[in-house]
């Protein structure tokens, strides 16, 4: 402890004295690791697990449905409310849910300005809740699939009611009254795996859910990806028509109810098959939360481009650190042969070394994060749909301080093994 | 105390080979004061190196403190030079951002004291060269010949079983030359074991075993009355 408190000092005097030399150099690390961590952020968020106790076990659920029977085009990953309810019937699943999204404008009944608010709506099924492991802050779900009751999200019920438990209050949705019986609490899905088509996938999470039989009937529109074989004048007419514009998620626990599940999917393809419907092969598919992010192309290839560069230019900053080290210690070889000389071991100068490589890191770390922050507020200027939820979180902090660190020995360890043996007896005299 | 016997050290590069030591044959005993000199390039620095460990050797034997060097790994023979060596350099070698205290301190800090045993070794030090109440000074705050006696004590505080000097005094004036052979004497004479390289002949003769060397070998070996009138009493070749 005494010695790391001597190489302590004397890796702080080495800063002091050698300060415009050290900027340099910390600065050089500093901006690489920046980058490099601003990618990371953003890779980060593209490619996390927003479920990760069950991904594996939640699933979308894509009939085999073909826009227009081509069999060149891609598989839809939407149906009918017809098929949705039937999916819905049965109790295969641990939980079930199907949605879509809508956007009203809505203001708090008793609010004294007649201004409304825009909200992104979620209209879905009783099971969206425990399969998404939303977190209610305050009430529960509405109490039957036609209510008029709503789930506020934490955004919106601050923007309504200035937050705080909103249950029981009373919400203008154009124009009609809705109740409010539950509201969350600030949660965000990374991403929005429910809905990752349309730019969506980080999206902010919705600000209100609405039981999905009422939001059809209320005509609120559909903003999502539909396809249609016949006319439809309103939302409300969706039911039994050959409008396919909703998403499920099932939530299969055992690897059981997998294989009933896929049954059940089929057997239903075959049925509508005989009724002259789904012409094409059956195609059924079951993609856990992954599979179906990585289907949808969740994570930018050009993020990952991107990546690749900044991981060199780490590695360029690495080198251009290394050189200037090296420099460093071939104009401190005297002191470096006279510590030698006066009995320190090759391992006591590799000890100083590691010291002042950490004290390097600490500051590098430190101006990596502020540097870090800067360049994911940059980034993002060219990855706007991600504007919301990328973030440096704790642990891409850590992870910061951690590649600082590392990248700071890294660039030390040649010119301090160069160092530590050079020949001792040439540079004293 | 230091025993040579047929030390060879050769430079090799892709074409030449230096024989910067050949056969090199000497015993010094303890409490000895002896001068080697010889013209550039005879191999004295060489010879000063190996002794004090700072190079190694290709050929013979050496034994330092009754401890053969041969085969010795860094950590030994970094602990046989912070513990039995204490180096005199003859540019002083102090590092100049580090006060008197802290430059006298670092052989110390390798050698593992605690903070009280340092200090108390470190005023011993300083009070032997005449420094005692400079401790918080910077070298460029002294003379040559006072941040030579840094040095001197930066080498006595480790108390060595010997002391290498490398012309000690060629960076100094007559008069500061004179106060720093003075104290090497006073040294030599409280005990201290001396091997010091020098150009001066007077220095040499002035000291009571002289060796000179000439194309890495020992070409003169001779012994004078102790600071007398340089009348030669014995001479070996």
């Amino acid at each position: 402890m005494d010695m790391f408190r001597y190489y302590l000092k004397l890796s702080l005097r080495n800063l002091m004295a050698n300060r415009l030399f050290f900027s340099l150099m910390i600065t050089t690390l500093a901006v690489g690791v920046g980058v490099f961590l601003a990618n990371i952020a953003i890779i980060k968020t593209m490619t996390n697990d927003p479920l990760p106790n069950k991904s594996d076990r939640v699933f979308n659920v894509s009939f085999n449905i073909w826009p227009n029977n081509n069999p060149s085009a891609k598989l839809l990953p939407i149906m009918r409310y017809d098929d949705a309810m039937h999916l819905l019937k049965n109790d295969i699943a641990t939980h079930s849910m199907i949605h879509y999204q809508s956007q009203v404008y809505t203001r708090a009944i008793d609010s004294k300005t007649l201004s409304r608010v825009k909200a992104k709506v979620r209209a879905t099924t009783p099971g969206f809740f425990p399969l998404t492991d939303a977190p209610f802050a305050f009430g529960g779900s509405w109490s039957d699939d036609y209510a008029t009751q709503v789930v506020l999200g934490h955004r919106m019920n601050q923007q309504l009611f200035g937050g705080g438990n909103s249950v029981g209050k009373v919400i203008d949705v154009e124009g009609k009254p809705f109740e409010v019986v539950g509201v969350l609490k600030a949660w965000q899905l990374k991403p929005l795996f429910y809905h990752p088509g349309n730019d969506q996938a980080f999206e902010v999470i919705d600000d209100i859910f609405v039981p999905i039989e009422t939001a059809i009937n209320n005509s609120w529109v559909v903003q999502v990806q539909s396809r249609s074989a016949e006319r439809i004048d309103s939302v409300s007419e969706t039911r039994g028509k050959n409008h396919f514009f909703i998403h499920a998620f099932v939530q299969l626990d055992r690897p059981a109810q997998k294989i009933a599940m896929q049954n059940y999917l089929d057997d239903y393809s075959i049925l509508r098959q005989q009724g002259g419907e789904f012409l094409r092969e059956n195609d059924n598919r079951l993609l856990d939360v992954n599979q179906w992010l990585e289907l949808n192309k969740v994570v930018d290839e050009r993020m990952l481009a991107f990546g690749l560069a900044t991981s060199l230019f780490l590695a360029v900053c690495i080198f251009n650190a290394s050189s200037l080290l090296l420099a460093r210690y071939h104009s401190a070889r005297f002191e470096t042969g006279l510590r030698r000389a006066l009995g320190a071991r090759v391992k006591d100068i590799f000890y100083q070394g590691l010291v002042e490589s950490t004290v390097i890191g600490i500051c590098c770390a430190i101006l990596a994060l502020i540097f870090g922050w800067i360049f994911l507020k940059l980034s993002l200027r060219l990855f706007p749909d991600l504007e919301h939820i990328s973030d440096i979180d704790g642990s891409l902090m850590l992870t910061g301080v951690a590649i600082a660190m590392l990248t700071s020995f890294v660039s030390m360890i040649y010119p301090l093994l160069k160092s530590c043996h050079g020949s001792v007896s040439t540079t004293l005299k | 105390m230091l025993k040579m016997n047929n030390i060879s050290r050769i430079y090799r590069s892709d074409t030449i080979q230096t024989h910067a030591l050949r056969d090199f044959s000497l015993t010094v005993n303890s409490g000895e004061f002896v001068a080697v000199t010889g013209p550039s390039g005879s191999g004295k620095s060489t010879f000063l190196n190996v002794a004090g460990l700072l190079d190694g050797f290709d050929q013979g034997s050496y034994e330092l403190d009754g401890v053969n060097i041969k085969g010795l790994n860094d950590d030994q023979l970094s602990r046989l030079r912070n513990e039995k060596i204490g180096f005199i350099f003859q540019s002083y070698n102090l590092i100049p951002d580090f006060n008197l205290f802290d430059n006298i301190d670092m052989p110390l800090r390798y050698r593992g004291f605690n903070a009280k045993e340092r200090k108390r070794r470190i005023t011993n030090a300083l009070e032997q060269v005449g420094l005692s109440s400079r401790g918080n000074y910077l070298p460029s705050q002294l003379s040559g010949g006072q941040q030579q006696r840094v040095a001197i004590a930066r080498a006595l505080a480790g108390e060595p079983k010997i002391l290498l000097a490398d012309e000690p005094t060629g960076n100094l004036d007559s008069l500061m030359a004179r106060q720093v052979m003075d104290l090497l004497h006073q040294l030599n004479q409280e005990g201290s074991t001396i091997i010091m390289v020098t150009h001066d002949p007077d220095q040499a003769r002035a000291i009571g075993r002289n060796i000179q060397v000439i194309d890495g070998q020992i070409t003169d070996h001779s012994i004078y009355a102790p600071m007398t009138d340089n009348a030669i009493i014995e001479v070996s070749a």
